[in-house]
């Protein structure tokens, strides 16, 4: 083998797109291979398409035997397809939030318990193409699972009951929730030693999440019920309220279905959904959307720093 | 020719522990430089902050005119380094694990196919290509690792403990690849408990002691320095009485020592001189009818001179 440093010093400049940057990541292609070489890939995805699979015959099968809904009613197979839809989604939202970390809260510490992460720091590989490697290699199998889930989703179509606007929203949210959670495991696996340690910051993060959420909610409720508040305060209230329900997961789905159906409104509603005032606010899978967006770029940021950070 | 290395009033302290305390020193190109030390002394730390991985509290260190603080990328385009332990990817193959890392340095993957078959033929491992790297013993682990280092082509191979954990074997595997590496122009700077393999390696060794460097020099510099005498052995068939006698009142001669063997009589003489003075007290011996049946010197030893060196302090 001859020397030949000065091939590898050379730093030609060429211009590249954002994908065939995205290819060239090596992280992505091995946490892919890897992923999909062994058992546990076909197992996730197929325990998931099952489990899905599971739920909607159970409803569908419980929606044709209550004749209450069946009896005399014309629109019966939209309520079958709209509940199946709806059922699917928030299943998804569920198990995603259960996959997303698990994917990812290894992605760094077990790199650190390999002892390999200074094989990686010692190499051109930038934090930023470590942490974005790791994070869409799992990203992309979420969104695998998202897709194979379509056409089991599509039986929904098939019985009629949901448009295509429903679908858009509801897959644009599940990808924003897939990312998000992928991001939030990815965050405590960059700084922690231990991929044990990183999981259960995640989780438990997620279910802190959750009991703020209801603190908040019992907290504002409470503000709000005090006898005679002014307008401004009851505006305040009733927005802050609309914003705590439209970054919880399950609440935002349902509530953007709900606008959907009554005000037939894919952007806009009106705040007396629970307010008595009348002011305009965004369907709340827009602040879904937009809030997880930003948390998810502020988590990548605080991921990139903490692997690029030297030993202490 | 300016040194490939240099280490500028290195400091590096762990909360109240001084691990690395104001090393200096250079290495050339193509030089192999052992660092030696007892555990805890300071030479992983100084290797970390060579290779980017550790920031120093204080000094500077210059790789091929680069500095690791300011131009982190240069230095670890140039060097390759081997951690005392080092992981492996087990879920995947020899040649996927080579490939990955030839990425990971940006080398155009129509190259890296080319540099890879050479690199398992270098370390002799292209029968091995498509195994699982998880299926590799120790020390065919330790010849990947090796293959990986010099995936980018560096300049500087840095070494922690190669030789650790390996049988007598592998061991001697690792250091015939090292010194073949050496021949392809390599610096290499590697560290190792093992002293034989640093006296045998080594241009120039460093011992560190304590976050200190306190020797540095050819292991003939360090052995004058340590040990100014020369020990002889003489082996005689007899009369060890009349030849100790003799000897003491030579000049050069400081002590002479006596030494039990059941098969003949041995002397060991500490002494002070130069070749020429070394041939005149054989001369003496022989002119005295002294029945002289061995005669030789002690080679430099690297333990003896790292014993005399070192208090076994530990920070």
């Amino acid at each position: 083998m001859e020397s030949s440093t000065s091939t590898i010093q050379e730093k030609p400049i060429v211009r590249r797109n954002f994908l065939s940057r995205i290819m060239d990541n090596p992280v992505i292609t091995k946490e892919l291979k890897g992923r999909m070489r062994g058992r546990q890939g076909f197992i996730i995805i197929g325990s998931y398409l099952a489990l899905i699979s599971f739920f909607i015959v159970v409803i569908y099968l419980f929606l044709a035997v209550d004749g209450t809904i069946a009896n005399g009613n014309p629109g019966f197979l939209q309520i079958v397809g709209k509940v199946i839809f709806s059922t699917v989604v928030l299943l998804e939202l569920l198990m995603l939030g259960f996959i997303g970390p698990a994917l990812t809260a290894g992605a760094i510490s077990s790199e650190r318990e390999r002892k390999t992460i200074d094989l990686l720091r010692t190499s051109l590989l930038s934090a930023r193409a470590l942490v974005f490697g790791k994070l869409s290699s799992a990203v992309v199998f979420l969104l695998l699972l998202i897709f194979t889930a379509i056409p089991v989703q599509s039986l929904a179509f098939f019985l009629g009951g949901v448009g295509l606007a429903e679908m858009a929203v509801s897959t644009l949210m599940l990808v924003v929730t897939a990312i998000f959670f992928c991001t939030l495991g990815l965050f405590f696996s960059s700084f922690s030693q231990r991929t044990l340690i990183a999981t259960v910051f995640s989780y438990a993060s997620i279910l802190l999440s959750f009991i703020v959420f209801i603190i908040f909610l019992f907290f504002i409720g409470v503000l709000g019920s005090y006898s005679n508040p002014s307008v401004l305060v009851e505006n305040i209230v009733t927005a802050t309220m609309w914003f705590l329900f439209s970054t919880n997961p399950f609440f935002a789905a349902v509530m953007s279905e709900a606008i959907l159906i009554e005000d037939q409104s894919l952007f806009i509603t009106t705040s007396n959904i629970i307010g008595t005032s009348s002011f305009p606010l965004l369907s709340p899978w827009i602040i879904y959307v937009v809030f997880y967006t930003i948390l998810t770029i502020l988590l990548i940021g605080l991921s990139v720093y903490f692997v690029n950070r030297p030993d202490r | 020719m300016s040194p490939i290395i240099e280490i500028k009033e290195l400091s590096k302290r762990f909360n109240k522990r001084l691990a690395v305390n104001n090393i200096n020193f250079n290495i050339e190109g193509g030089e192999i430089f052992g660092l030696v030390g007892p555990n805890g002394a300071g030479k992983t730390t100084t290797m970390r902050m060579l290779v980017t991985l550790l920031k120093p509290d204080h000094g500077e260190i210059l790789v091929g005119g680069y500095s690791i603080r300011k131009h982190p990328n240069d230095v670890r385009r140039q060097i390759g380094f081997m951690p005392d332990s080092f992981g492996v990817y087990g879920d995947m193959t020899v040649q996927e694990y080579l490939d990955f890392f030839g990425a990971c340095y940006k080398i155009h993957p129509h190259q890296r196919t080319h540099l890879i078959t050479d690199l398992l033929d270098l370390v002799d491992l292209g029968h091995r290509r498509d195994d699982m790297v998880d299926t590799l013993s120790t020390g065919l682990k330790q010849r990947l690792g090796l293959a990986r280092v010099l995936i980018h082509d560096p300049n500087i191979l840095v070494l922690d403990e190669p030789a650790s954990g390996l049988d007598p074997r592998a061991r001697v595997e690792i250091r015939e690849l090292l010194l073949e590496v050496a021949r392809l122009g390599k610096t290499i700077l590697f560290s190792s408990h093992i002293l034989a393999d640093v006296g045998e390696l080594c241009s120039r060794v460093g011992i560190i002691e304590d976050g200190k460097l306190v020797a540095l020099g050819t292991l003939q510099q360090l052995s004058e320095r340590v040990m100014p005498h020369r020990q002889l052995h003489i082996g005689l068939l007899d009369r060890k009485e009349e030849a100790q006698t003799m000897l003491q009142s030579m000049t050069g001669v400081s002590e002479v020592r006596a030494v039990e063997n059941a098969s003949r009589v041995s002397l060991e003489v500490d002494f002070m001189g130069d070749d020429e003075s070394i041939h005149q007290l054989l001369a003496k011996l022989l002119a005295q009818g002294m029945p002289v049946v061995h005669f030789s010197e002690e080679s430099k030893n690297l333990e003896e001179v790292f014993m005399r060196t070192t208090k076994g302090i530990v920070s």
